[in-house]
């Protein structure tokens, strides 16, 4: 008995210590992320005066770019996004759908939206993937292809789009997400710039929900009436202006949103194109691209930049938001334990070094570590292996730490794009920068947990998102 | 005790503290900021209000000179300049404004400051101003920044000043690159025709010194943004040792002739913009380039010459061994003087490369009816299926089907017919099936259903069923019927 009250005891310091060091790890990590995005996303902010757009809008070198959009059972926002591509500023530029075998009106509606036709087009693919149905063209809107095809998956679907695609760079973009007119401009212009081939460039995905919109456009930026939408908009700021940005100063970007990127078609292909063996493809392909330029002695560049917008509809309901962050951890795990080989290999430099053990350990082992913590350490106290107090005042530390880092993310919109203009939006994304702390971040931190879970045991499914679009 | 528990709940205690502190510093930043850049706009959209009239009315000649520009004087405060800066580039000007608007820069002092400031001087006055506040330290800090400098090449584009080309020439040395990326833009805005060689000896560095952080198409983006008449300063580029560099030499005066062309159908590169040498480097060397990109871009140049040896040339260049020197030639000869040379292309129909014979269906097709007629007699001819593939995906992709179908109206048994014969036999007929659904004509549907109603083609029986089930006409069910009973057979 003693034994095993002894092992007991050692078990539960052993985690108390964990907790600890992961804390203090994981926010000094943190800290870096806010103090690195803050110059980087501060000093872009300033460059965006002389970056000449227009000049790149007028050039004949700039590179013709294919959006590709896969969609699946988007019938509610698919029309609206196409609409809203095509209005895209960008000289050469094409539009691939691919209707991933959708089982409601998404292909009808595309079809009667922009009076395609099918074809019997050549279909030449480079990427082997799920059999396509159909091509639909308007011969009238060149520039726009549909393709249908059987059910694959995302994945899938990109591959399809890039085999149809001929532009040396292509563009992922959600099918329920409305582009800013100049956001390609602005996400190909570092790759324009770069001397070293830029594999992917990624933009900024902001949340939709609330803004006003005319003609598949954003003309007026608000904030979503509902709480939970609310925190998403702090999370969304703090995820991609001080997270990615900061990362990308320290050239080390592991993460590039796919609902929104720019790649090199010809390095995709030759890196595999998207695997179907994850549920977080772009995340994925990044880690794959980074291996295969190690391994073939290829320079590469990858790119974030954070003036480009993408606006996408958040979930609404918690069922939903659920889903999402379940698949995104189990993606993330999924992704790390494919390319584990890059973990602590000084081969890639700060990737491997600094940017793979950090996604590991924080955003990886971390959100199970954070979890567990929440039912150990009151287990600690009845044990008295842990003072309550000091309980009690690292619950709090915690709690501050994140609204520092909230508050911290809604200063560098402040500081730099200040997309939300009224002063009450200003309070209000601050009250919530705190407030995500209590309840929302548990929650999530819950439905991260069950992505854990769901990977430990092997899931694999793709848990589709629905929007409640009009 | 399990661990030193004195101790942490002092650090973490010590931890909050700094953490409270830090939220508050953070919001109190967050709101200052907030409030500072509200009373900021105010004041600028006051001064827009107040200044606009005055900045458009010099810019439009509307307004007396000396008059405006004294009114724009009289604005005070320590950023003044900047003030002006705001007011003056605030929109892109009309090309037609830019000489008032550089004759304003210039009169405000405008064009001394960004000057000083590309060139990383500061003047005496700011230094003393610098050190008497201390903001004014990191202003000055400021100053040096290459924002600023990068800022500065910037603004001297948008206004053309000419006579700062030399500056911002040597700007291209900068440490930063911003700062070489600004000025490699305003080059190309000024134009000056003797910047050029300075830009062409910048290619050739980011060509040649690893290294250099330039882009390779932002150098080619200045370059051929220069006009035609810049050409000969390329000869030596095309003459050079290194492959890469002829590569981009013969590709920006591609670009160049390109542009022009695209202004003027009957563009040619006659003595008058292409030189002898020019001329001849490109029909007697650069067309046999060893370098294949180099043979690809000189080809559509080569078009454009007027010279008895061009078309024999770029019929050579069209059996190249590399696919895409035959790629960019069947493209380049999208001319209508190369109407002659129609069987010529009509021949990579059946190249080995898929992209070799899409673009020369595509050029058949600029030849109006004479193209399509070939790309027909092809499609019936070729015993090559990828070649009748390509030729299909064209139809398809270009529109031509519904013409197909009208013309086969007209003339039943002509080779309309033929062509949709071969597009059943294929399987290609989405579009004609759906183009026949939607057609308010009937006779249409009578006579396709009489010629290919009982072909075996799935999407025909598909839609033969329908309209022997669901179509109105009686005369059109009882074909549709006879249809699947011949198809049975």
């Amino acid at each position: 008995m003693e034994v095993w009250r002894q092992t007991f005891y050692h078990t539960m310091n052993m985690f108390n210590v964990l907790i600890v060091l992961y804390f203090f790890i994981g926010n000094g990590m943190y800290t870096v992320l806010m103090i690195s995005s803050l110059i980087s996303v501060w000093l872009h902010n300033r460059r965006l005066v002389y970056q000449g757009l227009s000049e790149l809008r007028d050039s004949v070198v700039t590179p013709p770019v294919t959006i590709i959009m896969p969609a699946w059972n988007e019938q509610s926002i698919v029309v609206k996004s196409v609409r809203s591509v095509l209005k895209t500023d960008y000289p050469n530029l094409e539009v691939i759908v691919v209707d991933d075998g959708s089982s409601d009106d998404t292909l009808q509606r595309l079809i009667e939206g922009f009076g395609l036709v099918k074809m019997d087009l050549i279909y030449r693919p480079r990427i082997s993937t799920r059999p396509i149905r159909g091509f639909y063209l308007n011969p009238d809107l060149p520039n726009l292809l549909v393709v249908s095809k059987e059910n694959g998956g995302k994945p899938d679907a990109l591959n399809v789009g890039i085999n149809v695609s001929r532009t040396p760079y292509f563009c992922t973009l959600d099918s329920d997400c409305l582009l800013e007119r100049d956001a390609l401009l602005r996400l190909m212009n570092p790759i324009v710039k770069s001397p070293v081939n830029t594999v992917v460039s990624g933009g900024i995905v902001r949340i939709l929900n609330g803004c006003e919109e005319k003609d598949a456009q954003v003309v007026r930026v608000r904030l979503p009436e509902g709480r939970l939408e609310r925190f998403q908009v702090v999370e969304y700021l703090r995820s991609f202006l001080f997270g990615r940005a900061g990362w990308d100063l320290l050239g080390g970007t592991l993460i590039v949103s796919g609902a929104f990127a720019v790649f090199h078609r010809e390095s995709v292909i030759e890196s595999g194109a998207f695997g179907r063996d994850t549920v977080t493809e772009d995340m994925d392909l990044i880690v794959q691209l980074h291996r295969w330029a190690m391994h073939h002695g290829r320079k590469i560049r990858t790119s974030f930049t954070s003036d480009p917008v993408c606006w996408t509809e958040c979930p609404k309901e918690f069922g939903m938001l659920q889903r999402q962050r379940r698949r995104w951890q189990m993606g993330l795990f999924q992704t790390l334990w494919k390319h584990s080989e890059m973990l602590f290999n000084r081969k890639y430099g700060v990737l491997g070094l600094l940017s793979f053990p950090f996604q590991v350990y924080i955003e990886g082992v971390g959100a199970a570590v954070e979890f567990i913590g929440y039912f150990m350490v009151p287990i600690a106290i009845m044990f008295g292996m842990v003072p309550p107090t000091l309980y009690v005042l690292f619950v709090i530390v915690g709690l501050m730490y994140g609204g520092f880092l909230s508050v911290g993310a809604v200063l560098l919109e402040e500081l730099t794009y200040r997309r939300y203009p009224g002063f009450r939006d200003l309070m209000t994304l601050l009250l919530y920068a705190f407030l995500e702390n209590v309840g929302y971040r548990q929650m999530v931190l819950y439905y991260r947990f069950q992505g854990v879970v769901q990977f430990v045991r092997g899931y694999r499914q793709w848990e589709k998102v629905v929007h409640v679009g009009g | 005790m399990p661990f030193l528990i004195e101790h942490i709940t002092e650090v973490v205690f010590s931890i909050l503290v700094l953490l409270i502190l830090a939220n508050g510093a953070l919001i109190a930043l967050a709101i200052a900021r907030r409030q500072r850049r509200e009373r900021f706009f105010v004041r600028i959209d006051e001064l827009r209000r107040q200044y606009n009239p005055v900045v458009s009315g010099l810019l439009t000649g509307r307004l007396d000179y000396a008059q405006g520009l004294a009114a724009l004087r009289g604005i005070s405060g320590r950023d003044r300049e900047y003030i002006w800066e705001q007011l003056c580039l605030a929109t892109t000007p009309a090309p037609a404004q830019v000489p008032n608007l550089r004759r304003l820069c210039e009169d405000l002092g405008l064009v001394k400051v960004w000057q000083r400031q590309v060139s990383g001087q500061f003047d005496v006055a700011t230094l003393r101003d610098a050190m008497v506040r201390p903001e004014g330290v990191f202003q000055l800090l400021a100053r040096l920044r290459f924002i600023l400098r990068a800022k500065s090449a910037d603004n001297l584009g948008i206004i053309r000043h000419q006579r700062s080309w030399p500056l911002l020439l040597k700007a291209l040395n900068d440490q930063h690159v911003d700062v070489q990326n600004a000025s490699l833009r305003s080059l190309a805005a000024i134009g000056d025709p003797e910047s050029f060689l300075g830009l062409v000896q910048r290619l050739h560095d980011v060509v040649l010194k690893p290294g250099t952080r330039l882009s390779l198409r932002a150098v080619k983006t200045v370059l051929v943004s220069f006009p035609l008449a810049q050409a000969p300063d390329l000869i030596p580029s095309l003459k050079h040792a290194n492959r890469r560099i002829r590569f981009f030499a013969t590709d920006v005066i591609r670009e160049m002739s390109d542009r022009q062309a695209a202004l003027d159908e009957d563009f040619a590169l006659d003595f008058k913009v292409f030189p002898e040498d020019l001329r001849e480097l490109f029909l007697s060397q650069l067309g046999f380039d060893e370098n294949p990109d180099v043979r690809a871009r000189a080809a559509p140049v080569i078009a454009r010459i007027p010279d008895p040896r061009s078309a024999p040339l770029l019929l050579t260049l069209l059996g190249d061994p590399e696919w895409f020197v035959r790629l960019h030639v069947v493209r380049t000869l999208a001319q209508p003087k190369f109407q002659p040379q129609v069987a010529e292309i009509a021949r990579r129909l059946t190249d080995a490369n898929w992209m070799v014979r899409e673009a020369a269906a595509q050029t058949l097709l600029t030849f109006g009816q004479m193209g399509v007629n070939q790309l027909f007699q092809d499609f019936l001819s070729s015993p090559d299926r990828y070649s009748r593939e390509q030729i299909a995906d064209t139809m398809q992709r270009r529109g031509l089907v519904p013409n197909l179908i009208g013309q086969y109206l007209e003339s039943h048994d002509g080779r309309e017919k033929q062509v949709i014969a071969q597009l059943a036999q294929m399987g290609k007929t989405s579009y004609l099936l759906a183009l026949l659904a939607s057609t308010p004509e009937k006779e249409v549907r009578r006579r396709f259903l009489v010629d290919f109603g009982h072909y075996p083609d799935a999407n025909i029986q598909k839609w033969v069923r329908i309209v022997a089930t669901r179509e109105s006409d009686e005369e059109l069910r009882a074909l549709a019927r006879a249809a699947l009973q011949r198809a049975q057979v």
